[in-house]
């Protein structure tokens, strides 16, 4: 796979008058993972539903690993969904479940979801109502692991876990891409759970992509600067203030830079992920996307 | 897809099951006793029978058999709409209310397979329980309808044959769809439940198949004349004799000469004695406006009604297809 595995142009879905996705230009890479971020309500729920093909978008154009999403029985099996809230059938047993995965997806390897399964520690003949929101986050992503995707799309898998059921879930899901290698979306409205996971980043902000790029791109060319109080015109040509702080002595500023700083009169230190996302949050300028036009 | 569909629709199935064996049980023990009765009354009547028959329907609609004669209609009559109401409405209001649509619609099958598969399973048991249903109650009540000779009257006429089946196809693929556009179980429910009761009780179904329609002289010898000395109306009611006994009677009426019902108000002075008021009527230029369905329009009636219930049914169904489709992708 070496085309993008989503590929969309002006995606826009709109509900009567409210929007809830605009104009969304977007070509992740494959092999990534790719954390979807954004405050509740930008628009990633809309997003992932269109490319499982959930939703019809108002306008614009996706392809998912090269064609429409849920185009037909093929392009069905090469992708798997978690939804938000993780659903699963409260009457049916674990047991059940698997057998409907098995019965309903060609390239289903029981093997993984029966180990999974046992290493769990859960017993297939309990129903699934009966499940812990962990539990029941766990059976959702077992059934989307074994039907062996190319690519995996998690919305929200983690919201509503506690911190413990939390770190299981993207340890067993990162410890199956170790293994078997699927390119991954999954989203979060808080970037600490993907920090550790994700290699690629999307933001998402009141319904556009204000930032997409890799983790490790978008960390080097942003810096927060801290030196002796000074009006921040004077940078170096390529900085652009992304925020500033001043204390009487002091000046602090996160900046963008693809050069790099070298002015000894500044210290200048990596920004965490987190930091980054949130400078961008509160910010109204547009950003650039810097690793989009890389990857075109 | 099948063996997920089955699955699903595992417990209804048993409940199913499990009643349609109760009551062919019933069945086959009244019915035996019903035999028994008609054994003693019209298989040993010779020449005139009609009072023989009067007397076994006697028997069959009061006492244990009238009281399975009774649960029968009222079975017959609430079975395609509980079908509607609990295999219909909740098959797809449930996926999207809990949101187990994102489960199944993420497998490896089609959402049209998908569709097709539970409507085929499902639907197909709802016309399946129903018609063995009616088979069952229109084989035990056989006799009975026969000697009542009121198959084809209204409330018999909706619990036998093969017009539960096509209400039952209908309330399945209506609460289907209510379930695909309402996406709640409990609303679709109701709203199935509504439209259904509307739709079968507002067809108009005297008029599927042309009645016999017989205009003729008012006989004044076999008409009742009866007069209102307050309002001044007057009914002139004409005997229906020339109308089989085993007909479904639609209309029975006095019209005038221009064809409207007959009901006066008249002059008072014609009405004083009831003798000369029967006498002004029948110089009137009356007729006589007889509508009915003779028995033989029985299977017409059945077929044309459960023709369109089921037609109605299939568009239903491929508007679920479409708005698939279109809601998607």
């Amino acid at each position: 796979m070496t085309g993008p595995i989503v590929q969309a142009e002006g995606l826009t879905k709109r509900y009567g008058r409210r929007t809830a996705l605009s104009d969304c230009t977007l070509a992740v890479p494959p092999g990534k993972v790719v954390g979807l971020v954004g405050p509740n309500g930008a628009g990633k729920t809309t997003l992932l539903l269109i490319a499982v093909g959930m939703l019809r978008p108002t306008a614009g154009r996706i392809e998912v690993l090269g064609s429409l999403p849920a185009a037909n029985a093929a392009q069905l099996a090469k992708v798997g969904f978690v939804a938000q809230d993780t659903p699963i059938y409260a009457g049916l047993t674990i047991a059940d479940h698997l057998r409907f995965g098995a019965h309903t997806n060609p390239g289903w390897d029981q093997r993984i979801a029966r180990d999974r399964i046992a290493e769990l520690g859960l017993d297939p003949a309990q129903k699934a109502g009966k499940l812990s929101g962990g539990q029941r986050a766990q059976l959702a992503l077992t059934l989307a692991l074994a039907k062996r995707p190319d690519l995996l799309v998690l919305d929200e898998p983690v919201a509503r876990l506690d911190p413990l059921a939390r770190r299981d879930f993207l340890r067993s899901l990162m410890a199956y891409i170790a293994e078997h290698g699927a390119s991954v979306i999954l989203s979060s409205h808080l970037v600490s759970d993907l920090e550790r996971v994700c290699d690629y980043l999307i933001m998402l902000m009141a319904s556009r992509v204000r930032l997409a790029g890799e983790v490790d791109d978008l960390l080097a060319s942003h810096f927060r600067l801290i030196g002796a109080r000074r009006d921040p015109a004077d940078l170096p040509a390529g900085c652009v203030v992304l925020d500033e702080s001043h204390t009487d002595r002091q000046s602090t500023l996160i900046v963008r830079s693809t050069t790099g700083i070298d002015d000894p009169s500044w210290t200048a230190e990596q920004l965490s992920l987190e930091d980054l996302v949130l400078t961008y949050m509160a910010q109204t300028i547009p950003a650039p996307q810097p690793a989009l036009e890389t990857t075109r | 897809m099948t063996w997920f569909t089955w699955r699903q629709f595992r417990t209804q199935t048993w409940v199913t099951v499990a009643a349609l064996v109760s009551l062919g049980i019933l069945l086959v023990v009244t019915g035996r006793s019903l035999a028994h009765a008609y054994a003693s009354t019209i298989a040993a009547c010779h020449g005139d029978c009609a009072a023989t028959m009067r007397q076994f329907v006697l028997q069959a609609r009061n006492g244990t058999n009238g009281t399975v004669y009774n649960l029968t209609i009222g079975v017959m009559y609430a079975v395609p709409a509980l079908i509607g109401l609990f295999w219909g409405a909740p098959l797809f209001a449930r996926e999207f209310e809990t949101g187990t649509h994102h489960l199944a619609w993420n497998q490896s099958v089609t959402r049209t397979r998908w569709l097709a598969t539970k409507l085929a399973v499902v639907g197909g048991a709802a016309a399946a329980t129903v018609g063995l249903l009616s088979w069952a109650v229109t084989s035990w009540a056989g006799r009975v309808d026969s000697a009542a000779a009121d198959r084809i009257t209204p409330l018999v006429y909706g619990a036998r044959g093969v017009v539960p089946i096509g209400w039952a196809v209908f309330a399945f693929a209506l609460g289907v769809t209510l379930g695909m556009l309402i996406r709640r179980t409990i609303p679709a429910m109701v709203a199935t439940a509504v439209i259904y009761v509307v739709a079968v009780t507002q067809i108009p179904r005297p008029r599927l198949v042309p009645a016999v329609h017989i205009n003729r002289p008012l006989d004044m010898y076999s008409t009742s004349v009866m007069y209102n000395n307050e309002t001044h109306w007057v009914w002139a009611d004409p005997n229906n004799d020339i109308v089989p006994h085993d007909a479904w009677l639609l209309a029975n009426r006095s019209v005038t000469p221009s064809g409207k019902w007959f009901n006066g108000p008249v002059d008072p002075g014609h009405c004083s004695d009831m003798d000369a008021c029967t006498q002004w009527v029948g110089t009137l230029g009356l007729r006589q406006d007889l509508t009915y369905h003779p028995a033989s329009h029985f299977s017409p009636l059945q077929w044309t009604e459960t023709g369109i219930f089921v037609g109605v049914a299939a568009l239903l169904v491929g508007f679920c297809f479409v708005w698939t489709r279109r809601s998607t992708r």
